[in-house]
C-alpha cells in the first residue's frame, strides 16, 4: 500500500478507532459496558441511519451555502401525511413508506421552489417554510398526536437491524451515485465551487437547487418514518419552531464527517461522524450519565472540534515543531496530510 | 401569465399565514344556551397543548362549555417556560379577556400577579399553588383559587401505583420519572411516593431513606433519581428514565436499557405508554402509570401493556371553570376568612379493561360528569363555600356516576 493509500485509511480511520479505544477504556474503568444490552447492535445502526440520514440532508444545502432549518419539519410533516393515510386507508408499512418518502421529496422540492423564486435569503426562507409545515401538520392532526403504537405492522421496521443496515447501504449509494457520479452531482459541485463559470457552461442553477431540497426532502422524510416507526406515534402538534432541534443533532456529526471526508469520500466521512455521535450517546447510556450530563458533553465535544477545526493549521505546525524537537518520528502532518488529490470540504462545512 | 414576485411572495405568505392560523386554535363566538350579553372571554394558558389529556380538557372547554355557557375560550400556544406565560398573559390581558385558566405552572406567581395588576380574574386548573404562594394571594380578589390533585394528592396516587404492582407480587421495578429534571412537583411527588410505598419494605431504602420527606429531599437535590442509590433485599429498581428526548441517541440507549433489564412493571410518573408502549411490545412488561383516560390507554389496557391507570377525567374542570365564571359575574365562591379556594380532586383508577371502559364512556367532551346541570347551581348564585367544597370533594366515579 503506497504512502498515500497510507494517508487516507489512516486519516479515514483515525478519529472512529479513537473514539471507540476512548469509550471501550472509559466504560472498562467504570466497569460497564459500551454495548450493555441486548439491543445495543440496533441502537447503534438506528442511530447511525437517523444520525447520517440529518447529517446529509443537512450538509448538501449547507456545502451551496444554504441553510436549512426546515428539516425536522419536513421529517414531521412527511411521516405525518405517511401515517394518516396508511391509518385512514387501512395499509401497512409498504404504503407509509411510499407516501411518506413521496411527501418528503414533494415537501422538499416546494421548499426549494419557494427559496428560487422569491430568491430571498434560504436562512428566512427556511424559517418560513418551518412555520408552514409545522402549521400544516398541526391542521392536518389537529395538534393530536398520529400514535400507532399497537400496529406492529407499522412499529416492526425501525425494531430490525437489518432493516436499517439497508437504509444505510441505499443511502451511501444513492448519494454516491447521484453526487459523485451523475451529470447532477458534477453540475452541484461545479455550482459550489465556481458558479458563474458553472452557469456559463450551461449547468442549471435554479433545476439543481430544486432537486438538490427534493433530495434532502427524502433523506429527512427517512428520518421521519424511522423516528415514527420507532415510537409507533409522531408529536405532530410542535409549532413556533418546535421541530427545529433535530437538526442540530447533525452538526457535530457533519463536521467530523466533512474532516474525515478531506481523506477518502464525504458520504463515507458522514457515515463514520455518525457512528462516532452515535457510539458516544451509547456510552453515555452505560455510563449512566444524566440529561444534563450527556447535553453538556454534547455541547463541549462540538465546541472543541470547532476550535479544533478552526486552529487546524496551527495545531499542526505546533506537532510538526514538536516531533522536530523529538528527533523524528511520524509527523501529524505526514499521516494525516491531506492526500493528494483529495476533495476538501473543509471551507463549505464551516457554517 | 408570468408569476412576479411580488405576487408570488404574497401568495406565499397568504397561504403561508392561513395554514399556520388555522393550526393556531382560536375562540369562535358561542352560540351558548343563555345567550343573555357579550360572551365572557376566558383565556387559557396551557404548557402541554398536544397529549391526549390536554386535548380532551380542550375539547370539554371549546366543545361543551362553550355550547352550552355564555363564554369563550382562547388558548395560549405550548408554553415552555416563565417568560413564555408571561408574554401570554400580556396577549390575553391586551385582548381583554375577563379571567384566566391556567394549566401552566413555571411561574404561577408572576401569572397571579399580572392577572392582579390588570384586574383580572386568575385560576389554577387540575394544580395547586404551594403553601407560600398560596398564602402570599390568598387575599388577593383577583386570585380565585385551585381545584385539583394537590402534591399531596399526587404522592399518593404515586404510593398506591406502586402498593398495586407489590400487592400482585412484582418485585422488579423501573421509574419513568417524566419531568423530574426540569422540576416538575407532581412527578417528583409522584416518584417520591412510589419509592416511600417500596420502603415501607424493612429492607428497602431509598439514599438511606424510607420517610416520604426524606426521600422527597433527596430527589430535590438530585433533580433525578438514582438507581445505585435504591438498596433492598425484595426489590430491585432495574432501571430509570426521564424526560422525553425522542430524538436522542443517548436517551433511546436509556429507554432500551430499561426495557433490557426486564422489570416486571413500569413505574410511570406520567404518559408512560406513549414512552414505552412501541419499546414493550412482545415482552410480558406491563405499565403503571398516572395519566388520562384516552381511546389510546384504552387499547393499551386492551393489549395487556398498561395494567394500572390513575387517570384525570376529561370534564375534571369542570368546577374551577364554574368558580372563575362565577367570579367574573360578580358571585366569588370564597374560602373562609375570604380566601381563595385550594380545594382537592384525585384520580380515577382503573386495573381492568372493563372499568376502564366504563370510566371512558361515563365522561366524554360531548357527554360530561361536570354537565351544565351540575355546574350551574354555582355560577352567579349564592351558593355557599360549603356547598361547592362538598360538591367538588365528590369526585370518584362512585359519587359522580354511581
Amino acid at each position: 500500500m503506497g504512502t498515500n493509500s497510507m494517508r487516507r485509511v489512516t486519516g479515514t480511520l483515525f478519529i472512529p478507532v479513537a473514539v471507540v479505544v476512548v469509550l471501550i477504556a472509559l466504560c472498562s474503568a467504570n466497569g460497564v459496558s459500551l454495548f450493555n444490552t441486548g439491543d445495543s447492535f440496533l441502537l447503534l445502526v438506528r442511530g447511525v441511519a437517523t444520525t447520517m440520514l440529518t447529517a446529509m440532508a443537512l450538509s448538501i444545502n449547507l456545502n451551496s451555502g444554504r441553510f436549512d432549518f426546515s428539516l425536522g419539519a419536513m421529517a414531521t410533516l412527511s411521516s405525518v401525511i405517511g401515517a394518516t393515510t396508511t391509518l385512514n386507508l387501512g395499509g401497512g408499512f409498504p404504503m407509509m413508506a411510499i407516501v411518506t418518502l413521496a411527501s418528503g421529496m414533494l415537501l422538499g422540492a416546494f421548499s426549494g421552489l419557494v427559496y428560487v423564486l422569491l430568491r430571498i435569503s434560504p436562512m428566512v426562507c427556511s424559517l418560513g417554510i418551518t412555520l408552514l409545515y409545522e402549521g400544516i401538520s398541526f391542521t392536518i392532526t389537529g395538534g393530536a398526536n398520529v400514535s400507532f403504537l399497537l400496529e406492529d405492522d407499522l412499529t416492526s421496521f425501525a425494531k430490525s437491524p437489518i432493516n436499517m443496515i439497508y437504509v444505510i447501504g441505499a443511502a451511501l449509494a444513492v448519494m454516491y451515485l447521484l453526487f459523485d457520479r451523475s451529470r447532477f452531482g458534477f453540475e452541484y459541485r461545479g455550482l459550489i465551487t465556481g458558479q458563474a463559470a458553472s452557469v456559463a457552461a450551461g449547468a442549471k442553477e435554479k433545476v439543481n437547487a430544486v432537486s438538490t431540497y427534493a433530495v434532502s426532502g427524502v433523506l429527512m422524510s427517512m428520518v421521519g418514518l424511522i423516528l415514527a416507526s420507532q415510537m409507533g406515534y409522531i408529536e405532530a402538534g410542535k409549532l413556533n419552531f418546535g421541530t427545529i432541534g433535530v437538526m442540530f443533532t447533525a452538526f457535530l456529526p457533519m463536521f467530523i464527517g466533512g474532516y474525515i471526508g478531506r481523506f477518502s469520500n464525504d458520504k463515507l466521512g458522514l457515515l463514520l461522524g455518525a457512528l462516532c455521535t452515535t457510539l458516544i450517546a451509547l456510552a453515555m447510556s452505560a455510563l449512566n450519565a444524566t440529561s444534563t450530563v450527556q447535553s453538556l458533553t454534547n455541547a463541549f465535544l462540538l465546541v472543541a472540534f470547532l476550535i479544533f477545526l478552526s486552529n487546524e493549521d496551527r495545531i499542526t505546525r505546533a506537532w510538526r515543531r514538536f516531533t522536530r524537537r523529538g528527533g523524528g518520528g511520524t509527523s501529524l502532518s505526514s499521516s494525516l496530510g491531506e492526500p493528494d488529490g483529495a476533495t476538501s470540504l473543509r471551507g463549505a462545512n464551516t457554517p | 401569465m408570468k408569476i412576479s414576485k411580488k405576487v408570488a411572495l404574497g401568495v406565499s405568505a397568504a397561504v403561508g399565514l392561513s395554514l399556520a392560523l388555522a393550526g393556531c386554535s382560536s375562540s369562535t363566538p358561542s352560540a351558548s344556551g343563555d345567550g343573555g350579553g357579550d360572551p365572557v372571554k376566558m383565556c387559557v394558558l396551557v404548557s402541554d397543548a398536544t397529549s391526549s389529556e390536554a386535548l380532551g380538557f380542550k375539547a370539554y372547554y371549546t366543545d361543551y362549555i362553550q355550547s352550552n355557557f355564555n363564554v369563550t375560550f382562547t388558548y395560549s400556544d405550548e408554553l415552555a417556560d416563565a417568560n413564555a406565560e408571561k408574554t401570554a398573559m400580556e396577549g390575553f390581558i391586551a385582548n381583554n379577556c375577563k379571567a384566566v385558566i391556567s394549566f401552566a405552572s413555571a411561574d404561577r406567581g408572576q401569572q397571579i400577579q399580572m392577572a392582579e395588576d390588570a384586574g383580572i380574574f386568575y385560576s389554577v386548573a387540575t394544580g395547586t399553588l404551594p403553601e407560600d404562594q398560596y398564602e402570599e394571594f390568598k387575599d388577593s380578589p383577583s386570585y380565585i383559587g385551585a381545584i385539583g390533585p394537590s402534591l399531596d394528592i399526587e404522592r399518593q396516587a404515586g404510593y398506591d401505583m406502586a402498593k398495586y404492582f407489590v400487592e400482585e407480587g412484582d418485585t422488579t421495578f423501573a421509574i419513568f420519572g417524566g419531568g423530574i429534571p426540569y422540576y416538575i412537583d407532581m412527578h417528583i411527588h409522584r416518584v417520591a411516593g412510589m419509592l416511600t410505598a417500596l420502603a415501607e419494605e424493612p429492607s428497602t431504602t431509598y439514599g438511606g431513606q424510607k420517610e416520604f420527606g426524606a426521600i422527597l429531599g433527596k430527589i430535590m437535590q438530585d433533580g433525578t433519581i438514582k438507581v445505585a442509590d435504591f438498596s433492598s433485599d425484595v426489590y430491585e429498581l432495574s432501571g430509570y428514565v426521564e424526560a422525553w428526548n425522542f430524538g436522542d441517541s443517548a436517551w433511546q440507549a436509556n429507554l432500551a436499557g430499561v426495557v433490557a433489564s426486564q422489570p416486571d412493571a413500569i413505574l410511570a410518573a406520567g404518559t408512560g405508554f406513549a414512552v414505552f408502549g412501541a419499546a414493550i411490545a412482545g415482552t410480558d412488561i406491563k405499565i403503571g402509570d398516572i395519566d388520562a383516560y384516552t381511546e389510546e390507554n384504552k387499547k393499551a389496557m386492551e393489549a395487556g401493556s398498561l395494567a394500572y391507570l390513575a387517570g384525570k377525567f376529561t370534564s375534571i374542570n369542570g368546577p374551577i371553570f364554574a368558580a372563575t365564571l362565577s367570579a367574573v359575574e360578580g358571585s366569588p365562591i370564597r374560602a373562609e376568612g375570604d380566601t381563595a379556594l385550594a380545594l382537592e380532586q384525585g384520580y380515577w383508577v382503573a386495573t381492568s379493561v372493563d372499568q376502564f371502559t366504563e370510566y371512558l364512556a361515563a365522561d366524554t367532551a360531548e357527554n360530561p360528569v361536570y354537565d351544565k346541570e351540575s355546574l350551574e347551581p354555582f355560577i352567579g348564585t349564592d351558593a355557599s363555600y360549603d356547598e361547592f367544597a362538598q360538591f367538588v370533594s365528590q369526585y370518584t366515579f362512585e359519587d359522580l356516576v354511581g
